[in-house]
């Protein structure tokens, strides 16, 4: 069964996010509130997709993008970035830093979904 | 998000994270604030306040918050313009951004009562903008050396740099603590997180930067975090913080010693950062799980009589008494762990006090500095709630009247800065001690008197007695901020009536006043003292106690009146007061036990005929206002089904006492 770690400092959001995804039952969940947090989990232990905040305390998510893509064992790691920032600028950066989708809150949870089932079924499809 | 079904869920979450955000954002407003009047600037004050603007935009987004999403996105904007030093943040600056937070208060309380969200005022919106688009940031300090290899300096940003050469300016170790994570660590619940939390407690930290390393027995997850920061001790001290973590520790470079003492106060900024393994539940299922556990308390008691009931017939029931001892320590440990989940940091009960003090401070035209110091004190959360109106009560009189404004304080030779300090301690068990004092001008003690129509009282507690008259007003106006004057009705009524505490004041002219609060941390729930007199069974709380003596009647002095006395106790007199003349019972033999309590400091003796024993009691309020006795705090139910009176015995001395004086 497919898990994704969801990264955001805001509970509330982190848990907004978890329900809209709930919608597959395929799917089972981990948190990180921090993008540190986020790095020490994905470090220890395989996650199949990221979704990630990009204003987060000490460290943001665009950094934790590049380390994510820095990582060979964590290269072809989907990641969603689900952010307040929608100026192009960020999504520039957020996509060139290597991330695989960018959304901008308020999300609708029908797309969000719709957008981590692909990203998973163009992972599964891809492995050898 | 789209169905409304979905948002609805995550508006209670809402509100109270939109709660904890704009607390954070006030208070690091206000800490920029007060760098900002020195001259200087505190960008971390600044990334926090930003950050927590940005997700309260966010979430209010989510829920379709449009006037919050606004006020926030402007306020962001011009926070992040001060960030990047496009802007100075200047004092009118955060003025702007504070009178912005209340703004975004409004619309939470708005939402909270179900009410329609007013629409983001304009004349903020457009201050805001104005400030934006003022004048830019001096220049950053230039540039000096810090021992770190490039890879790691260029990840750091400038504002990170400036800092660490600040800090070794100042004479603190710049460090670098290598964090190397393990499935082992991680399972005992030693992540970067942790020890994030534990050093932040003592140190400065500056930046935390995950650097990739080969993966090796040492470092399984091929990743070490270099936590960079600021100490005031030498660097081989920082370990033993983090005892678990295994942090490998070097200097950043080669500091001169620090100086002493002064730099701890840099490290005091707030820390408010999130704290990790916490729930939130709301009160009414605290008061809830609080309801049952009292009906479990008090059929306790219940089988404790049958189980006597049974005794008295002659039934061996010492398996029954030993099951009842389980129980009995079960329910205790029961009720420590409810109450303790209903415990609240007074430290957080203070929170909002130098938003207020502040706002008192402009009105007046008066310069306050604020103190305060909680320490790690709780309290259960209804007894929070009842002492904050008292707290802000006292706050509001210091600020409004015993301080003075800046020419007279000046002409007086004090500082022209009012010096405000709230302070608490733990005593005991179950008291907390909160004081509030000013270098103020004193409380007029004349002034008082004549207001009142009394004489002029020659002792604080006799002045306090008369400044908590109902009505009483020290002043001619009303002011603004304080309403019709002073107010003290209230706050004794607080800490007294409603929480069975007490309330005491020193004052000395020109120099300044302290009001003490002593409350019980807890209510609803106390330890009592059950006892007989004249055949009636009373309880009175434990901690009203503070010891319990014997009396000879045949030694006690009696007094003019017919229900007190005195006895030697340890040599010294002590007052005693019969309980029985204070219910007309009667009775024909003497009292023998006294109860010694201690009121306004003064140790008196309330006189009963027989200790029964100490058990826990549910008070229930007297809620009836025709029932109402002073000195009766509530009633109990000890198992057999009628109610016991819960005496508050030091209000029953204070009647007495005016009696007698009478």
């Amino acid at each position: 069964m497919p898990e994704l770690l969801v990264v955001d400092d805001s509970k509330v959001m982190r848990d907004m996010i978890i329900a809209c995804l709930r919608a597959d039952p395929g799917l089972r969940f981990s948190h990180a509130a921090s993008g540190l947090e986020a790095i020490e989990q994905l470090s220890l232990k395989p996650f199949d997709l990221v979704v990630l905040d990009l204003n987060m305390p000490d460290i943001g998510g665009i950094e934790v993008v590049e380390f994510i893509r820095g990582q060979d064992r964590l290269r072809h790691l989907p990641i969603v970035i689900v952010t307040t920032r929608g100026d192009e600028t960020s999504r520039t950066r957020a996509l060139s830093a290597g991330a695989s989708r960018f959304m901008v809150k308020p999300f609708d949870p029908q797309t969000i979904l719709a957008e981590v089932r692909g990203l998973l079924e163009s992972r599964i499809a891809a492995q050898p | 998000m789209s169905s409304e079904g979905r948002v609805s869920e995550f508006i209670t979450g809402f509100l109270a994270e939109a709660g904890e955000l704009l607390a954070l954002a006030n208070s690091s407003l206000l800490t920029a604030e007060t760098s900002a009047r020195g001259g200087g600037a505190s960008p971390r004050a600044v990334r926090e306040a930003f950050r927590a603007l940005h997700t309260i935009k966010g979430l209010a987004a989510m829920v379709g918050v449009e006037p919050i999403v606004a006020l926030a996105h402007r306020m962001e904007s011009l926070l992040r313009a001060a960030d990047q030093g496009v802007t100075r943040l200047t004092t009118d600056g955060i003025d702007a951004l504070l009178q912005g937070v209340r703004a975004i208060e409004q619309r939470v309380q708005a939402l909270r009562l179900g009410k329609q969200v007013p629409d983001a005022p304009a004349a903020i919106l457009t201050r805001l903008e104005a400030i934006e688009a003022g004048p830019a940031a001096t220049p950053a300090p230039p540039e000096a050396h810090l021992d770190l290899e490039p890879a790691l300096l260029a990840r750091l940003a400038p504002m990170d740099r400036d800092q660490l050469l600040q800090g070794l300016a100042k004479g603190l170790h710049a460090l670098r603590a290598d964090f190397t994570p393990t499935p082992e660590k991680a399972a005992a619940g030693v992540n970067i997180t942790s020890v994030r939390e534990q050093l932040k407690a003592r140190v400065e930290i500056v930046k935390v930067i995950p650097v990739s390393v080969p993966a090796t027995a040492e470092t399984p997850a091929g990743l070490t975090f270099a936590i960079l920061l600021l100490a005031a001790f030498e660097p081989d001290q920082l370990a033993a913080f983090a005892p678990q973590a295994g942090l490998a520790v070097r200097t950043l470079s080669a500091a001169p010693a620090p100086p002493p003492a002064e730099p701890e106060l840099e490290l005091e900024e707030e820390d408010t950062g999130a704290r990790p393994g916490v729930v939130r539940v709301e009160v009414s299922r605290l008061d809830d799980a609080m309801e049952r556990l009292s009906a479990l308390i008090v059929t306790r008691h219940r089988l404790a009589r049958a189980v006597a009931d049974l005794a008295a017939t002659g039934v061996d029931v010492r398996p029954l008494t030993r099951i009842l001892a389980e129980n009995a320590r079960q329910l205790r440990d029961l009720r420590a762990a409810v109450l303790n989940v209903r415990m609240v940091r007074v430290s957080e009960l203070l929170e909002h006090v130098p938003l207020l003090v502040r706002g008192l401070g402009r009105n007046t035209g008066k310069q306050v500095q604020l103190v305060m110091d909680a320490g790690d004190a709780e309290v259960d959360k209804s007894v929070a709630d009842r002492l904050f109106p008292a707290i802000v009560h006292l706050v509001r009189n210091a600020v409004d009247h015993a301080i003075e404004l800046a020419p007279e304080r000046r002409a007086k030779g004090k500082q022209e800065e009012g010096l405000l300090r709230i302070f608490c301690l733990q005593r005991g068990d179950n008291q907390l001690e909160l004081s509030i004092e000013d270098d103020g001008r004193g409380v007029d003690r004349e002034q008082v008197a004549r207001r009142a129509q009394r004489e002029v009282p020659q002792t604080d507690a006799a002045l306090l007695e008369l400044l908590c008259l109902p009505g009483l007003s020290t002043r001619d106006q009303a002011t603004t901020t304080s309403g019709r004057g002073m107010g003290m009705d209230i706050v004794h009524r607080i800490a007294v009536d409603e929480l069975g505490g007490e309330l005491s004041m020193t004052t000395r002219p020109g120099l300044g006043t302290r009001f003490t609060l002593r409350v019980p941390l807890t209510i609803t729930i106390v330890d009592a003292f059950s006892f007989d007199c004249a055949g009636q069974r009373f309880v009175a709380p434990v901690s009203m106690v503070e010891e319990i003596i014997e009396i000879d009647p045949r030694k006690l002095i009696r007094g003019p009146g017919k229900g007190a006395g005195l006895v030697q106790r340890r040599g010294e007199a002590l007052p005693v007061l019969q309980l029985s003349s204070i219910f007309n019972l009667t009775s024909s033999e003497p009292a023998t036990r006294a109860m010694v309590i201690r009121r306004a400091g003064e140790a008196t003796g309330i006189a009963v005929h027989r200790m029964l024993g100490q058990q826990e009691v549910v008070v229930r309020p007297m809620e009836d206002a025709l029932v109402r006795v002073p000195g009766v705090s509530g009633a109990t139910d000890l198992g057999d089904g009628r109610p016991t009176l819960v005496l508050d015995l030091a209000a029953l001395a204070g009647t007495m006492l005016g009696k007698e004086a009478a």
